[in-house]
C-alpha cells in the first residue's frame, strides 16, 4: 500500500485511511464519548434549529432535526451502530465465503471421498436431533453401515487405489447452488422481506448481512481457486506425498485469498449502503434506533433543514469513497 | 437445444419455487402471527370497545380470524410438537397456498383483502414503464459514454467523468436520489419539478401526460444515475482493451478514424461480455425500485413490497417474491440464450 505511483495518491491513501480509523475509533469508544446531549432525547425547545455554539447558543454543533434530536450525537451513534454492524458481518461473510469458495473450488464434484460411514454418521445425528421416529432401525441401519465400509476401507488403503465404499460429495454443486439461490432474489428485497417481522438484534442482522454477502467472496475465492489447483505447485505437492489437507491449507488457500485484499473493503462499502438505506427505508430496527440512514431520512419532514442531511450525508459519501479509495490501492498493490 | 433449454426453465421455476416456499414457511415462524394486524386493526376501526373486552373473548375473536384466513391449519405437511411428529395430509396451509399460486391464485392481503394478483398487476403499472425506460435510457447512454471514455489520450474532462462515475458507482441509491430530490424538489430550494404524486382530478389528458411526465424525471434520472456506472466502466474498459488488438490496429492503418474503429470494430467484440452486465443490471433495477418508489411516493411494485414487508403482509410478499425470483432467473436464461444466438461457439454441446 505504501507503494502507490504518485505523492497524491499516496496522500489520497493515507487520507482515506485515517478517516476510516476516526470513524470506527468513534463507532467503539461512542459510549464514552463526553457529548453535549443524547442522541435519541429531543430537544424540544430546539427543534429543526441550525448549527449553533455554546456563546449564542445551546451546543448544538451540527444543529437538530426536526423532532428535535442533536445531529452530532445521532452521527455518532450511527456510526456505532454501523460499525458494530458492518465490521463483524464483512468478517464472518469474507471468512464463510472465503472457507465455501476455496473447498469448492480445490475439491470440485469428484475430487472429496467420504467413506460411506460418514453419511451413516450424518444420518444418525440428523435422525437423533430432530427426533425422527423409527430410531432402532436407523441404528441398525447405520451400524451395518459402518461394519461394512471400515474393514474395505482399512484393505484399500493397503492395496492400490481400490476404494469401494466411499462417496463422492458434490461439494461444488451444492455451494454453487446455495449461491445461485441467494442471487435469484436481488439483496436489498431478500432484506427488506426477512428483516421484516419483529426487529431483528443487532446480532441477528449482522448475521442476515452476512448471510447475504458471503456468495461474492465465495464466487472470487473459487475462480481464484480453480486458477491455482491448476498450478505446477499443487502438483509437485501432492507428487512430493503431502496430505491432500496440508496441501490446500498451507499451499493453496493463501495464493486463492489474495485478490480478497482488494475485495473486503469493497464488500465492506456495499455493507455500509444496504445497512444504511435499510435505516432510510426505517426496516428492521426499532423506532428509536438512530443510523444515518434514519437521520437522512428525517430531512423529508423538514425539507428547509439541510444540515440534517448534509452531515451525515457527507459523512456517508466520505466513507464509502475511503472505502474504494483503499480497495484501488491494495489491489494496486497486490497486482504488483 | 430443446432439451438444454427445458432443462434451464425447469431449473428456474424449481429456484423460484424454493425460495417462496421459504419465505412462505419461514413467515409463518413469526412469534406474532399475521392475524395480529388483521385483528388490531379491527379492534381498533370498527370497534372502539375492543380493548375493555376480556381475554377470553379475545382470544375467541383471535381464533376465528385465523380459521377466516386459513391459518388454523397447521402449516406444512408434517409438524412437530415436543416429543412427536405429526402427518397432516393435505390440510395444511402450504398445500393450500402451492395448490392455488398452480392455478395461478396468490391469495388475497392481509391489509384490504384485494387478491395479490390484482394489487400486482397495478402495480406493476407503474413499475415496469419506469424500470424500462430506466435499462434503455442508461444503456443508450453508457454505450455513448464508453465510446467517448475509450478514446486513449485520455483528456482532464474524460478522467472528470471516470472518476464521477467510479464514485455513484459506490454511492447507495437512496443518498442520490435522496440528494436530487432536496435539490430540485424541495420548496426552500429550487422547486423545479413536483415529487410527490398527488395531481387533482380534473385536467386533460395531455396535462396528465406532462404531469406525469415531470413526476417520473427525478425517479428515472436516479435510477439511470445509479445504473450508469455499471454498464459504462466495464464497457470503457472492455473497448479500451479492444483497441489494442491486432485488428483494431489493421483498421487504423487502414486509415479510419479512431471514433470508427471503436464503433465498427472493437464494439461488436466488446458487446458479448456487456450481455452479462446488462442481465445484472435487473437486481440493481428492481432493488433501486424499492427505494425510489418508496422515497417519491410512487404507487409501483416496489413500494407496495416494502409496505407489505412492514406491514407482516405476507401473501403480498411471498408473492413479490416469487416474482422477483422468476424475472431474475428468467432474464438469466434469456441472456444465455441471447449469447448462444450471437455466438455459435458457447451453445451447448448436447
Amino acid at each position: 500500500m505504501l507503494l502507490l505511483p504518485t505523492p497524491r495518491a499516496r496522500l489520497a491513501t493515507w487520507l482515506a485511511l485515517s478517516w476510516l480509523t476516526f470513524l470506527i475509533g468513534t463507532g467503539l469508544l461512542a459510549p464514552w464519548l463526553p457529548l453535549p446531549y443524547a442522541a435519541a432525547t429531543p430537544d424540544l425547545l430546539y427543534v429543526a434549529t441550525p448549527p449553533t455554539w455554546p456563546p449564542d447558543g445551546p451546543a448544538h454543533y451540527l444543529g437538530t432535526d426536526a423532532l428535535g434530536r442533536d445531529v452530532l450525537a445521532g452521527l455518532v451513534v450511527g456510526a456505532q451502530r454501523m460499525v458494530l454492524l458492518t465490521l463483524p458481518a464483512m468478517l464472518l461473510a469474507t471468512l464463510a465465503g472465503t472457507l465455501a469458495g476455496a473447498t469448492a473450488g480445490f475439491w470440485g464434484n469428484r475430487q472429496l471421498r467420504l467413506p460411506i460411514a460418514v453419511a451413516g454418521w450424518v444420518a444418525t445425528a440428523l435422525w437423533w436431533t430432530l427426533a425422527l421416529p423409527g430410531q432402532i432401525f436407523l441404528l441398525v441401519v447405520a451400524s451395518t453401515l459402518q461394519l461394512l465400509s471400515l474393514p474395505r476401507w482399512r484393505a484399500a488403503a493397503r492395496a492400490t487405489p481400490l476404494v469401494p465404499y466411499t462417496f463422492a460429495l458434490p461439494l461444488d454443486s451444492l455451494i454453487l447452488g446455495t449461491i445461485t439461490l441467494l442471487g435469484a432474489v436481488p439483496r436489498l428485497i431478500l432484506l427488506v422481506v426477512l428483516a421484516a417481522g419483529p426487529p431483528p438484534t443487532s446480532l441477528q442482522l449482522a448475521g442476515l448481512l452476512a448471510l447475504l454477502a458471503w456468495p461474492e467472496a465465495a464466487r472470487l475465492v473459487r475462480s481464484q481457486m480453480l486458477w491455482v489447483r491448476a498450478q505446477p505447485f499443487i502438483a509437485a505437492a501432492q507428487a512430493s506425498g503431502l496430505p491432500i489437507g496440508r496441501i490446500w491449507w498451507h499451499h493453496a488457500l493463501p495464493h486463492a485469498c489474495r485478490p480478497l485484499w482488494a475485495f473486503a473493503p469493497l464488500s465492506l462499502a456495499t455493507l455500509v449502503g444496504l445497512e444504511s438505506t435499510l435505516g432510510f427505508l426505517g426496516i428492521g430496527m426499532g423506532p428509536d434506533t438512530i443510523s444515518w440512514g434514519g437521520l437522512l431520512a428525517t430531512v423529508r419532514q423538514s425539507p428547509a433543514a439541510w444540515w440534517v442531511a448534509l452531515a451525515p450525508g457527507l459523512a456517508l459519501l466520505l466513507t464509502l469513497l475511503s472505502l474504494q479509495k483503499v480497495a484501488a490501492a491494495s489491489s494496486k498493490s497486490t497486482a504488483e | 437445444m430443446l432439451k438444454w433449454l427445458l432443462g434451464r426453465l425447469g431449473q428456474a421455476a424449481g429456484i423460484a419455487w424454493l425460495i417462496a416456499s421459504i419465505v412462505f414457511i419461514s413467515s409463518r415462524q413469526l412469534p406474532d402471527g399475521p392475524e395480529q394486524l388483521v385483528i388490531s386493526d379491527a379492534s381498533d376501526l370498527a370497534r372502539p370497545g375492543a380493548s375493555t373486552r376480556t381475554a377470553a373473548s379475545q382470544a375467541v375473536a383471535r381464533q376465528a380470524v385465523r380459521e377466516r384466513l386459513g391459518l388454523a391449519l397447521p402449516v406444512f405437511y408434517v409438524t412437530r410438537t415436543a416429543r412427536h411428529w405429526y402427518w397432516h395430509g393435505t390440510a395444511n396451509q402450504y398445500h393450500h397456498w402451492l395448490s392455488a399460486a398452480l392455478r395461478g391464485d396468490l391469495g388475497r392481503s392481509y391489509r384490504d383483502g384485494q387478491p395479490v394478483t390484482t394489487l400486482l398487476a397495478q402495480s406493476l403499472r407503474y413499475t415496469l414503464p419506469l424500470a424500462a425506460s430506466a435499462a434503455a435510457l442508461a444503456a443508450g447512454l453508457a454505450l455513448a459514454l464508453a465510446l467517448h471514455l475509450a478514446r486513449t489520450p485520455a483528456s482532464w474532462w474524460q478522467r472528470l467523468i471516470f472518476s464521477l462515475l467510479s464514485g455513484l458507482q459506490i454511492t447507495p441509491l437512496f443518498l442520490v436520489a435522496l440528494s436530487l430530490l432536496l435539490l430540485f424538489a424541495n420548496p426552500e430550494f429550487l422547486n423545479l419539478l413536483p415529487a410527490a404524486s398527488q395531481h387533482s382530478a380534473a385536467i386533460g389528458t395531455w396535462q396528465l401526460v406532462g404531469y406525469w411526465l415531470g413526476v417520473s424525471v427525478l425517479p428515472l434520472l436516479s435510477l439511470v444515475l445509479v445504473v450508469l456506472p455499471e454498464l459504462t466502466l466495464p464497457l470503457a474498459a472492455l473497448l479500451r482493451r479492444e483497441a489494442t488488438v491486432g485488428y483494431a490496429l489493421t483498421a487504423r492503418a487502414k486509415g479510419l478514424a479512431t471514433q470508427q474503429v471503436l464503433r465498427r470494430h472493437a464494439l461488436p467484440n466488446a458487446v458479448l461480455p456487456l450481455l452479462t452486465t446488462f442481465t445484472d443490471l435487473l437486481p440493481s433495477l428492481v432493488a433501486g425500485t424499492v427505494v425510489v418508489e418508496v422515497l417519491f411516493a410512487l404507487p409501483g411494485s416496489g413500494r407496495l413490497l416494502a409496505e407489505a414487508a412492514a406491514a407482516h403482509d405476507y401473501p403480498v410478499v411471498v408473492a413479490g417474491v416469487l416474482f422477483v425470483a422468476m424475472a431474475r432467473l428468467l432474464s438469466l436464461l434469456l441472456a444465455d440464450i441471447v449469447q448462444y444466438v450471437i455466438d455459435p461457439r458457447l451453445r451447448p454441446t448436447t
